[in-house]
Order: structure tokens, then sequence, then C-alpha cells
């Protein structure tokens, strides 16, 4: 896929390298000569300019790119970009500075997909080391939805069982499985756990402590603290 | 006659409920919620300068979710 990425900083160039990684072809938009320069230097095409106007994201081949990431600290900016992203038939992407305003974006900014709060994803990371143990949160779906990777202990009252066999709350998804140091995977109803396997779970907030008892039993007092409000 | 611009800033996302607080005042204009360093732009028109500081200062500012104004007094 085409991406066009607005702001080359720490949030713009981390998601062009890992786009990149993945084969995808990415523009950079930067309007600080530095910092363009510095992406450059990183083999990324480069725009120089303001992303906020129609020229350089055109410059930048918006016409043609499947997804545009607004991405820069200044919201006006950000706000700008994606309408144009959007009157090019973009898939849309915001970030936005503090987490109050999701909601707004959300409600009144039709021409945002999806707004991205950085310091979130980073929070979740650092509750996790924080935490450590056998559970991670991976991604917080909406307010209340959550993916958790759970890895199978030999406390776990599941072990043994197979996946068929787990009969998890009503508002909770097995959404995928992994044996031990293999790669995660799509569930399959056979697949046996045992310690040191991985699952991962789509679950409500509502339930995590009961999804968590099923598959991990007793933890430490650590992890076994609220896991919500990442 | 004197109009003024009022940059709010929210610490809140129920932005309804902020602007349908601020629609209500005397001498509020108009109310609109903006991409941006702040969440709304409201429109204030009154007859005398110090009616601007009121409707700020005691109303605007006492609005709960309400976290800092700026306000811009227009010349012409």
């Amino acid at each position: 896929m085409r991406f066009v990425i607005i702001g080359a900083g720490r949030v713009g160039l981390r998601t062009a390298r890992v786009l990149r990684e993945e084969g995808h072809e990415v523009t950079l938009v930067e309007r600080d000569r530095d910092i363009a320069e510095r992406a450059r230097t990183a083999d990324f095409e480069v725009v120089e300019g303001d992303g906020s106007r129609e020229d350089v994201l055109e410059e930048a081949g918006v016409a043609d790119a499947d997804a545009l990431g607004a991405l820069t600290s200044d919201l006006n900016v950000n706000f700008a970009a994606c309408m144009i992203g959007k009157h090019n038939g973009c898939r849309t992407v915001m970030r936005i500075d503090e987490d109050y305003r999701e909601e707004i974006y959300q409600k009144y900014a039709d021409e945002v997909d999806e707004i991205v709060y950085p310091e979130r994803l980073g929070a979740i990371g650092a509750k996790n080391a924080l935490l450590g143990g056998s559970i991670r949160a991976i991604a917080d779906i909406a307010q209340h939805l959550q993916v958790i990777l759970f890895t199978i202990t030999d406390e776990s009252p599941m072990k043994g069982y197979t996946i068929s066999e787990v009969a998890l709350p009503a508002q909770a998804r097995i959404l995928a499985f992994g044996k031990k140091e293999a790669s995660m995977g799509i569930p399959l109803p056979d697949d046996s756990l045992e310690a040191g396997d991985r699952i991962a779970v789509l679950a409500d907030f509502d339930v995590l402590g009961e999804v968590r008892q099923l598959l991990v039993g007793v933890e430490t007092p650590a992890a076994a603290a609220e896991m919500g409000g990442a | 006659m004197v109009t003024a611009y009022v940059m709010v800033k929210a610490n809140t996302g129920e932005a309804d409920r902020l602007k349908s607080e601020m629609v209500g005042l005397d001498g509020v204009e108009s109310v609109n919620i903006v991409a941006g360093d702040v969440d709304f732009i409201v429109k204030v028109s009154v007859d005398q300068p110090a009616q601007v500081k009121e409707i700020v200062a005691d109303h605007i500012q006492a609005i709960d979710g309400v976290e800092d104004t700026q306000t811009y007094i227009s010349m012409d």
C-alpha cells in the first residue's frame, strides 16, 4: 500500500519505519529542514513543506495514497491534512495530544477515520513492564475493550485442556494462539493449552478478572491489580 | 458595541454539554467546536467592555470542564 505520513518526528518516523519494514511505500512530509534531512539519511522519501497545504500533499502523492497519517504535534496541521486526505479518498489517521480530545474528534471530525494518542500506547507498554508476569495488555480497542496476551502457567486452571474446552465469559473471545516459542496463529479447537503457550483474548473490562482467573489462575499481587485504564 | 472572541480550552470530552452551557449565556452570540489546540471559539457581543470580562471570568470559567480561556477584543 501507499502511505503519506505528515511529520517526521519521533511518532511519524517510527511509524514510517514499521510500514516500510512491512513492504509498504511511504512518503514523509516535514516542514523542519533538519528533521527532514534526518529522515532522508534514513533513506525515506521526504517532501519538505507544510503538511496542511494541498500543494505540498499533492507533491507527496496524496492523490494515489491509500491512507494518510497526520502525526505532527500540531493539531491544526493534523486536522487540515486529514481534510485534504479525505478529499483525496484516503483513509485518515490523526494524532492528538491530550486524551480528552479523542471523544471530541470522534464525534465531530468526519474527516478523521481513526485517532491515535501515542502516550496511551506508551502507557500500555510501561504498565506491562511494571507488572511483568504472564499477562500483557496489547491494545485498548475501545474504552471498555482490551486485547490481552496471557501466558499459560503450571498454575493455569485450563492447562491440559483444549481451546474448544475453554469456556470464556460471554464478553470475551479468543483471537489467537501460539505454542511455546512458536509464532501466534489462528486458534484451532483441538489446540491444547500447555505451560508457556500464549493466548490472545479480546475482553470487556468487566470480565477481565474472570478471564485472567481462568487462563492464569492466581497471580502475584502486582499482576492481579486492576488491568483497566491504561 | 463590543465584540470579542474567546478561545476556550476544555479538559473533558463532553463538548456538547460545554457548548450548550455557553450558548445559554447572555451576550454569547455563537459557539463553535474547533479542531486545534483550543476546543471552542465563542463569539461575544455586548454593550460595554466590562461585560466581556463578566461573561468570561464569571460565567465561562465557572463551567465545570473549562480549563482555560483567552480573550481577543475585536478592533473593527
